[in-house]
């Protein structure tokens, strides 16, 4: 026979909204920005906005579709991220879906003694370097928000733990324009130069405005001064069903939505092409006990929805995966990362993160980050769906085959099984017998053991002496401040 | 490296055309068959069972070591003959009378093959009248399986049948299945029961004691 067309597998793809919800969503949120408009106290963002065509209204900002279009048209498609070495690990672009950890949490579950316990400063570190270890994260946060140092330093502190304990893209948190300016020269220094960081750039700014409708100076501040330095950056409101949005899930996209572009107008403004990831969370607030809900089924509908307006705009997308209400990591934790995950992986959102959490995101733990990492691994063998070809329909091997005498000896299996199959690394297959011998450990006892090897084994490349020293000098003058 | 050493490597990574050269070259050397079954081959074995048994091995590995072995086998069998070495044991396996399930049965036959042993494959369905024959051609061990819990008291007939038959003290009784367990196996006066093949091949050399 010819060569003739593969069937390639269908991949397959989840879709929540239709043309038309879009199109209604999108027009929307168009009447949210030029008829509701924005309050913002930010005088250097405000004169940006009205000098492009935005209108005072009272004490709202209104911003007409003009501005949104323009706005679109020139913000890249996609965001290349660098390990802090310089190689492109994390092409942030439609279509590809990277996974990461999540920022700041109060409590970590303590991987030695199980204690609940405030974060310190060696959390970040410890959550980082296990983080580096693992085949299917691809980006790191803090996890962590320390107690154990000075409150005015400790973002810097976080980006500190987060390059010393790994070397793969990172995305941050800052308190105020004097962070962002110090980690700047932190990464200028890691970099080399501030036209290597602008040109790899390997950390990436997650700023939150206030939903509803609140556009604080500070946080403003934050994405001028990325747009200043061509550095890429998020905005990511959280216009979360029944708080900070409108109970009904329509109502928070739409709002989402506008409080998003906002700051994608303003990067535009500030630059044309700076590099900006689209994007909004929608948890629900819950009715019971008023915890912004990391588990509930709206979020991931939320997200998916995200995903067909981020397509429609044509640009790389933020979303969340891996992270449950429970205290614990139990089935709860599992069934809840399972939903939230395969969600991101099948609406093919871009940056995945919060991916360990527990306890609706005050919490986290090292065994919840091992076993997410285990569900990602099995989510994207379901999302490269079923490949149909000569080789995989196998009729020779049927063909082959005693009625009744199975598969497992033919040769067929025995070439192609190591790619067939999706193999377990902590989820457990053994006999009974061969559980109850080894100890009859559950997911979590496993997931434990292998951060704990992790935490004992792994190397993450240090930092440059360069690179240390510009830390050194950055606390140094902080330090020299407070006295 | 040496001679033999290469040979259980051979087999150990399934590379059955280097096994079976690396015998041949053993044999030229003037190293007995018997030296390259116990030291090479079944050592080997006992390991790759050993590297299954610990997680780090899969049944396909297992399996092409297997049939290296069994190449490397079919070589030396003249040889052995020749110097009067006497197979490990003869292994009568099939799937009992009711039971149709033969892909475990076979596993488990060709990591016995694997260990050394001659095998019969009774196939599957097999009643107790064809046990009983092939224990009074010889069989050292008659090794049943079962997948149902309904067709598992056949297990019980058929011993009763072999010590009705008067043939008890002469055969080793290995039964396994995934319903089986070593309490059931103890309760129908089984002699050794396993979980998976390559410790049922264990098993069956520490039952004939070689």
């Amino acid at each position: 026979m010819t060569q003739q067309l593969s069937v390639p597998t269908l991949q397959p793809f989840l879709r929540i909204l239709s043309d038309e919800q879009i199109q209604a969503i999108h027009i929307a949120t168009l009447e949210i920005l030029e008829k509701i408009g924005v309050e913002f106290d930010d005088p250097h963002g405000k004169s940006l906005l009205l000098d492009a065509g935005a209108w005072e209204s009272g004490d709202r900002v209104k911003i007409p579709e003009k501005l949104v279009n323009d706005a679109i048209q020139n913000a890249p498609s996609r965001i290349p991220m660098y390990t802090r070495l310089g190689e492109l690990t994390m092409p942030l672009e439609l279509g590809k879906v990277f996974f990461g950890s999540g920022s700041d949490v109060t409590f970590v579950r303590d991987v030695y003694t199980g204690e609940r316990r405030r974060a310190i400063a060696q959390d970040v570190v410890d959550f980082a370097r296990l983080a580096d270890a693992l085949d299917n994260i691809d980006f790191v946060m803090s996890m962590s928000n320390p107690v154990d140092v000075p409150p005015d330093d400790l973002y810097l502190y976080e980006f500190i733990g987060i390059v010393r304990g790994s070397i793969k893209p990172n995305v941050y948190t800052v308190k105020n324009r004097r962070d962002l300016e110090d980690i700047h020269r932190i990464g200028v220094a890691i970099a080399g130069s501030e036209q290597a960081l602008r040109e790899k750039p390997f950390f990436l700014l997650y700023p939150e405005p206030i939903s509803p409708l609140l556009m604080p100076s500070e946080v403003i501040q934050k994405i001028l001064f990325c747009a200043e330095k061509g550095i890429p950056t998020a905005f990511v409101p959280s216009a979360n069903p029944g708080g900070g949005g409108p109970i009904t899930l329509a109502g928070a996209l739409a709002l989402g939505n506008a409080e998003c572009l906002v700051g994608l107008i303003l990067t535009q403004l500030v630059r044309p092409g700076t590099p900006f990831l689209y994007g909004f969370n929608t948890a629900s607030l819950d009715m019971k006990t008023t915890i912004v809900s990391y588990g509930s089924p709206e979020w991931s509908m939320g997200m998916a929805a995200c995903n067909d307006l981020a397509r429609h705009y044509n640009l790389p997308v933020w979303g969340f995966g891996g992270a449950t209400d429970s205290k614990v990591v139990d089935a709860q934790a599992g069934a809840e990362y399972t939903f939230s995950l395969l969600t991101a992986l099948l609406s093919r959102t871009t940056l995945v993160h919060d991916v360990g959490y527990i306890e609706y995101g005050a919490g986290a733990a090292m065994e919840a980050l091992v076993i997410a990492d285990e569900i990602i691994s099995m989510a994207r063998v379901f999302a490269r769906g079923i490949e149909v070809n000569p080789t995989t329909l196998a009729l020779d091997a049927i063909a082959r085959v005693k009625p009744g005498a199975g598969f497992l000896a033919d040769d067929h299996t025995l070439e192609h099984w190591r790619e067939a199959q999706w193999k377990p690394n902590i989820v457990d297959r053994s006999r009974y017998q061969q559980w109850d011998e080894k100890g009859r450990q559950d997911m979590n006892a496993r997931a434990n053991a292998r951060a704990r090897d992790i935490l004992a084994d792994h190397q993450t490349p240090p930092l440059s002496a360069e690179a240390e020293a510009a830390i050194a000098d950055v606390l140094g003058q902080r330090a020299a401040v407070r006295q | 490296m040496s001679l033999i050493e290469e040979i259980r490597q051979a087999v150990i990574v399934g590379d059955a055309p280097d096994a079976k050269a690396k015998v041949e070259q053993a044999l030229n050397d003037n190293l007995t068959a018997d030296t390259v079954l116990r030291e090479g081959l079944i050592d080997a074995m006992r390991e790759v069972g050993q590297l299954f048994e610990e997680g780090d091995f899969f049944v396909p590995e297992m399996l092409i070591a297997a049939r290296a072995m069994k190449g490397a086998l079919d070589l030396l069998k003249p040889h052995l003959v020749e110097e009067g070495v006497e197979p490990l044991g003869k292994v009568a396996i099939g799937t009992v009378k009711g039971d149709l399930h033969d892909i475990g049965k076979s596993l488990v036959a060709m990591m016995m093959e694997g260990a050394g042993f001659e095998l019969v494959d009774l196939g599957v369905d097999v009643s107790p009248d064809k046990f009983i024959s092939v224990i009074q051609d010889g069989a050292d061990i008659v090794a049943m399986s079962a997948l149902l819990t309904t067709t598992m008291p056949n297990m019980k007939l058929i011993i009763e049948e072999i010590e009705a038959a008067g043939l008890r003290e002469q055969v080793v009784v290995m039964v396994g299945g995934a319903p089986v367990t070593q309490a059931f196996a103890d309760q129908i006066g089984a002699d050794g029961y396993a979980a998976d093949a390559s410790s049922a091949a264990r098993k069956a050399q520490e039952l004939i004691g070689r």
